[in-house]
C-alpha cells in the first residue's frame, strides 16, 4: 500500500517539496531577513524551511542560530500577519539554541499589549520560550495583565506558557497565583481548565492545599466540562492517597465521603465528557464494590446504545477493562454488548464480543468465536490482540474448550499479520500448552505447522525452542523432527542454528532417534553458516560419544552461567594462561530473569493498565549491564583488573542523591571473595573537595583508597 | 518648503524608505524621540524601559523611517552592531543632563566608529543633546568638545539639541538626516 502511494506521488510530483533540503543553504538564505523593504512571502517561505529542518532533528550551531535569530528579529518590520505569526514560531524554536534572545523582549510586550489580536495569544507564547528566571521582571507586569485578559486565547496563551515556565523555575508562578486564581473565574471553558490546570500543578506536592482547592471546587459548579474532567481525576487521585493512608483503619467508609459524592455528582452532568469521565474514574477506583459501581456501570450502559459511536466505543472500551475486575458488575450490560456485536464499527464489536467472552458462561463461547471469526480479518493487528488476549483468559478458565480455541489460534496464526500479533497468538498457545497437558499435541502440531511459513526469525527460533523441550516428552516425537529439520533446509542461519539445537534434543533424549539425527546432524556439518556448522559438530560429537553424562550436562540442561561472565572469564584465561585447568566452578550462575512470568501474571489478571496495549515482549539486561560496569571499570584501572578472585556479583546501580540535585551520585558494588569494590560513578563535575568529603563518609577509612583522583572518571575504592 | 519640494524631488525617483538606528546609552530619551515623531494614533502613552529593541515605523515629510529604537542598557549595548550593516542612518540620542556619564558616551560612541561596518561608510549621524530642558545640562558645544566630534570627517554629521517631551529641536534634525540620507541615495 505505501509503496503503491510512493509511487503515484512521484509521478504527479507532488512530493515533499522540503525534501532535499540543505541547511547551509536555508541559512544561507536567511539572509534576505536583512534586505528592505522585506518581501513577506519570501521571507515567510524561508522561515518554514527553517523551521522544517529544526523540526526534522537537524541540529544548529550556537553561531548558526544565533546568525538566524537575528536576522530574523529584523523582519518585526513587516506588518505581515502571516510572517508575524512565523517569526514567533521561529522565536521559540531558536529560543534554546541561539544567543541574546532577550533582544525581542520589548518588541514580543509591545504585540502582547498592542491592538493586533492576531498577535497577542502568539506573542505571549513566545515571550515566555525567551524569559529565563533573571529576565522575569521585564514581563511579570504584562504577565499579570494577560492572565486575566478579557480575550480568552491571550488568557489561556499567559496561563499555559507560565505551566511551561515553572519546568525551568518552578517558583515562578508564585507571583502570579492571584490573576491564575481569577482567571479560573473565567466564563471561558478552556481558561477555566488551563487556570485549574496550572493551580493544581503549583499544589499537587502539598495534599493540604490540594484538599481545600477541591473541597472549594466541587462546591462552586464550574462551568467549563474540561475543567470539571480534570477535577475528577484530581478528586481520583485523592481519593486513592487518602485510601492508602487510611488502610485498614475504622472510619466511616470512603464511599459515602463528599468527594466520592462529587464522582457521583458528575454522573448526572449535563456533558457527555464530564459523565464518562466520571464513570471511568469509578470504575477504575481500586477499592470499589459494587454498590459503588452499580450506577458507573449503568452510565456506560445507557452510552451502549448511543448513536454516536465515539460513546459506544469509550463506553465498551471501559466495560472491557471493568470484564476483568468486577465480571459480574458487567454482566448486566451482556444484552447491550450483544447488540453491539453486529456494530458497523468494527473496533467496537472486537471489544464487545471479547467482554462478552471474559464474562459469559462455557456454553457461549462457541457461538462467540463464530461470530469473531466473521469479522477478524477486517480488524487491525492492535484488536486482533485484544481478541487474542481474551481467548488466553478462556483457555485458562474453561480448560475444556481448548479444541475450540486452539483451532481458532491456528487460523489466525495462517493469516497476514505484523510480528507483535503472532507472538501473542504463539505465546497464547505456549501458554495454554504449559498449562494444560491435554492441550499439547494439538499445540505444538499448530505451532509446528506455524513455523512451516513463519516470516519472523524471533518468533521461529523461540517455537524451535520450545519443540526441542517438548517434542521429545511427546507421544510420538519422531514427527517433529521432519518440522525441524526443514528449518535446516528452508530457512536462514539464525533459525538453521536453532534447528540444530533442536535436533539434538530428540537426540539425547530418545534412543530411538538417535541414529536419525546423527545422519541429519552429519548434514549440517555441511552448512554454509559458521554457527550453523560449529553446533552441529558440536551435537554431534558429544551424542556419538554415549557418555550419558556429558549428554545431559551438555546438551539436555543448558549452560546456568552468566554468560558474560563466562566470556570474561575466558579471555582473561586466555591472555594470562595458567598450568591449571580453566575452573568453571567460579563463574557466578545468571540470575534466574523473573520478570517475564510477573509480567505475565499481571496480564491474565487484569492488572494491565491498558488491555488494547502491545504486549511488549520484555528482555531483561539488568545482569549483562551491570557487569559491564566492572568491565569498563577493570579496564580503566588496571589494580582492579589484577584483584585475586573472580567476580562473585555486581549490584544494581543505588542512587546516592536525592534525584532532584545538581550532580548525581550512583554507587555499583563489586562483590570478590575478599574484596568489596565501591563504584561511585557521578554524572556531573563535582569539585575535588566534594569528591574528597564522600570518601570520607564512608565508614572505615583506614580500609579506603582512592584509586584515581580526577572527578570525571570513577572513583574507584578498595 | 524649499526643502521639502527638493526632498520630495529627490526621494520621488529613488526609494521612500529608510532605516534608522537609534542608539545611545539607556534613559537618554531614545524611545520618547521616537514615540514622539510617530503618528499621533501610533503614539503610546507611557514609555518603559527597552529590552532588547523596538522596531518603529513613523513618517517624515513622505519618506517612510523605519527606525530600531535599541536598549541603551550596558548589558545590551553589545547588540548594537547586529544592526550595523543595513542602517542608511544613526541617531545617537545623548542625555546633556548626564554629566557624569558623558565619559560611557565617549566610550560607546568611539566602539561604534570604529566598528567594521561602519568605520568605512560615509554614513550619516545625527546628535541629539537631549533633555535640553534639564537646568544642568550641557551645551551643543561642550558636547562636540567633549566627545571629540569635529575628529569625524569621513562621515556627515549634526547636532541639535532637543526636548523628547515636547519635541522643541526634533524637527531641525529630523529635516537635516532625511537630506543626508537622500544625498547618499542620489
Ligand atoms: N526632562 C526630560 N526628560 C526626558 C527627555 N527625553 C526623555 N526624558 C525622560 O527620560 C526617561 C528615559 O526615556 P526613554 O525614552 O525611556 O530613554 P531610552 O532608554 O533612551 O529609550 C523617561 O522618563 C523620559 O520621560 C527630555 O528631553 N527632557
Ligand atoms: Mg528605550
Amino acid at each position: 500500500m505505501a509503496f503503491k502511494r510512493d509511487k503515484k506521488e512521484e509521478e504527479e510530483g507532488t512530493g515533499n517539496p522540503f525534501q532535499n533540503l540543505d541547511k547551509t543553504a536555508v541559512l544561507q538564505e536567511a539572509r534576505t531577513f536583512n534586505d528592505t523593504p522585506v518581501n513577506p512571502k519570501k521571507c515567510t517561505h524561508i522561515l518554514t524551511k527553517i523551521l522544517y529542518l529544526i523540526n526534522q532533528g537537524e541540529q544548529l550551531g550556537t553561531q548558526e542560530a544565533t546568525d538566524a535569530f537575528f536576522a530574523m528579529t529584523k523582519l518585526f518590520q513587516s506588518k505581515d500577519v502571516i510572517l508575524r505569526r512565523m517569526v514567533y514560531l521561529g522565536i521559540k524554536e531558536l529560543s534554546n539554541i541561539a544567543e541574546d534572545v532577550i533582544i525581542v523582549t520589548s518588541s514580543l510586550t509591545k504585540d502582547m499589549t498592542g491592538k493586533e489580536d492576531l498577535y497577542r495569544a502568539a506573542a505571549i507564547r513566545a515571550l515566555c520560550s525567551i524569559t529565563d528566571t533573571t529576565m522575569i521582571q521585564a514581563i511579570e507586569r504584562y504577565m499579570k495583565q494577560a492572565i486575566v485578559d478579557r480575550n480568552a486565547a491571550v488568557s489561556s496563551a499567559a496561563v499555559v506558557s507560565i505551566f511551561h515556565m515553572t519546568k525551568h523555575s518552578p517558583d515562578l508562578v508564585k507571583r502570579w497565583v492571584n490573576e491564575v486564581q481569577e482567571a479560573l473565574n473565567s466564563e471561558n471553558v478552556m481558561v477555566q481548565y488551563h487556570a485549574l490546570g496550572l493551580l493544581y500543578h503549583i499544589r499537587k506536592s502539598d495534599q493540604l492545599a490540594v484538599t481545600k482547592l477541591v473541597a472549594k471546587l466541587t462546591k462552586m459548579n464550574m462551568k467549563s466540562p474540561y475543567a470539571v474532567c480534570m477535577l475528577i481525576r484530581i478528586v481520583c487521585k485523592l481519593i486513592e492517597d487518602q485510601n492508602s493512608a487510611s488502610a485498614g483503619d475504622t472510619s466511616p467508609p470512603w464511599s459515602s465521603s463528599p468527594l466520592f459524592e462529587f464522582l457521583e455528582s458528575c454522573l448526572r452532568h449535563k456533558s457527555e465528557t464530564v459523565v464518562y469521565e466520571a464513570a471511568h474514574a469509578i470504575v477504575n477506583l481500586r477499592r470499589t464494590s459494587a454498590r459503588e459501581l452499580a450506577p458507573a456501570v449503568s452510565v456506560l450502559q445507557l452510552f451502549c446504545s448511543s448513536p454516536k459511536p465515539v460513546l459506544r466505543f469509550a463506553a465498551v472500551r471501559t466495560l472491557n477493562k471493568v470484564a476483568i475486575s468486577h465480571p459480574s458488575a458487567v454482566i448486566a450490560c451482556n444484552l447491550d454488548l450483544e447488540n453491539m456485536i453486529s456494530d458497523s464499527n468494527r473496533s467496537i464489536a472486537t471489544l464487545a464480543i471479547t467482554t462478552l467472552l471474559k464474562t459469559g458462561s462455557e456454553s457461549s463461547v462457541d457461538r462467540l468465536m463464530k461470530q469473531i471469526a466473521t469479522f477478524v480479518s477486517e480488524i487491525s493487528d492492535e484488536f486482533k490482540i485484544v481478541v487474542v488476549e481474551a481467548i488466553r483468559s478462556l483457555c485458562l478458565k474453561f480448560p475444556r474448550k481448548h479444541a475450540v480455541l486452539m483451532n481458532f489460534l491456528s487460523a489466525m496464526l495462517r493469516d497476514e499479520g505484523g510480528l507483535e500479533y503472532k507472538a501473542s497468538i504463539a505465546d497464547t498457545i505456549i501458554t495454554i500448552i504449559e498449562e494444560n497437558p491435554e492441550a499439547k499435541e494439538t499445540g505444538l502440531a499448530h505451532l509446528c505447522e506455524f513455523i512451516e511459513d513463519c516470516e519472523h526469525t524471533s518468533l521461529a527460533v523461540r517455537i524451535l525452542h520450545l519443540l526441542g523441550k517438548e517434542g521429545p516428552r511427546a507421544k510420538q516425537p519422531s514427527k517433529y523432527i521432519r518440522f525441524i529439520y526443514n528449518r535446516v533446509i528452508l530457512e536462514n542461519a539464525t533459525v538453521r542454528a536453532a534447528a540444530v539445537t533442536a535436533m539434538a534434543q530428540f537426540g539425547a533424549l530418545c534412543p530411538q532417534l538417535l541414529d536419525n539425527v546423527q545422519v541429519l546432524l552429519a548434514r549440517c556439518q555441511m552448512d554454509s553458516d559458521d554457527e550453523v556448522r560449529d553446533r552441529a559438530t558440536y551435537y554431534h560429537s558429544i551424542l556419538a560419544s554415549q557418555n550419558k553424562q556429558l549428554v545431559q550436562e551438555y546438551i539436555i540442561e543448558p549452560l546456568t552461567v552468566s554468560i558474560p561472565s563466562l566470556e570474561r572469564a575466558l579471555h582473561t584465561y586466555n591472555v594470562h594462561p595458567s598450568p591449571t585447568p580453566f575452573d568453571m566452578s567460579s563463574i557466578p550462575l545468571a540470575t534466574v530473569v523473573t520478570s517475564d512470568v510477573t509480567e505475565m501474571a499481571d496480564r491474565l489478571s487484569g492488572r494491565t493498565p491498558n488491555s488494547i496495549g502491545t504486549g511488549t515482549i520484555e528482555t531483561s539486561p539488568a545482569v549483562t549491564r551491570v557487569e559491564s560496569y566492572y568491565e569498563k571499570l577493570s579496564a580503566a584501572l588496571p589494580e582492579i583488573a589484577s584483584l585475586p578472585g573472580a567476580l562473585f556479583k555486581s549490584s544494581t546501580p543505588v542512587m546516592l542523591t536525592e534525584s532532584e540535585t545538581e550532580y548525581v551520585v550512583r554507587c555499583i558494588k563489586h562483590s570478590f571473595p575478599n574484596h568489596l569494590i565501591l563504584q561511585l560513578e557521578s554524572d556531573q563535575y563535582i569539585e575535588r573537595s566534594a569528591a574528597g568529603k564522600c570518601y570520607r563518609s564512608i565508614r572505615d577509612p583506614r580500609r579506603l583508597r582512592a584509586t584515581q583522583g580526577d572527578p570525571h572518571s570513577k572513583v574507584g575504592l578498595q | 518648503m524649499k526643502l521639502f519640494g527638493k526632498l520630495a524631488n529627490i526621494l520621488g525617483i529613488k526609494k521612500k524608505e529608510v532605516k534608522v538606528l537609534i542608539l545611545g546609552l539607556n534613559n537618554s530619551g531614545k524611545s520618547t524621540l521616537v514615540n514622539h515623531l510617530k503618528s499621533e494614533e501610533d503614539k503610546v502613552q507611557t514609555i518603559i524601559p527597552t529590552v532588547g529593541l523596538n522596531i518603529e515605523k513613523f513618517k517624515y515629510h513622505n519618506v517612510q523611517f523605519t527606525a530600531f529604537d535599541m536598549s541603551g542598557h550596558g548589558k545590551y549595548r553589545d547588540l548594537w552592531e547586529h544592526y550595523y550593516r543595513e542602517c542608511e542612518g544613526i541617531i545617537f540620542v545623548i542625555d546633556s543632563s548626564d554629566t557624569l556619564r558623558i565619559a560611557v558616551v565617549r566610550d560607546e560612541l568611539d566602539t561604534l566608529l570604529q566598528h567594521p561596518d561602519i568605520v568605512t561608510r560615509k554614513i550619516p549621524i545625527l546628535f541629539f543633546a537631549n533633555k535640553m530642558d534639564l537646568r544642568d545640562s550641557l551645551s551643543t558645544f561642550k558636547i562636540v568638545s567633549i566627545l571629540g566630534l569635529e575628529r569625524i570627517d569621513d562621515k556627515p554629521w549634526h547636532i541639535c539639541a532637543s526636548n523628547a517631551l515636547t519635541g522643541d529641536g526634533l524637527q531641525e534634525g529630523s529635516e537635516w538626516i532625511t537630506q543626508a540620507i537622500c544625498e547618499l541615495l542620489k
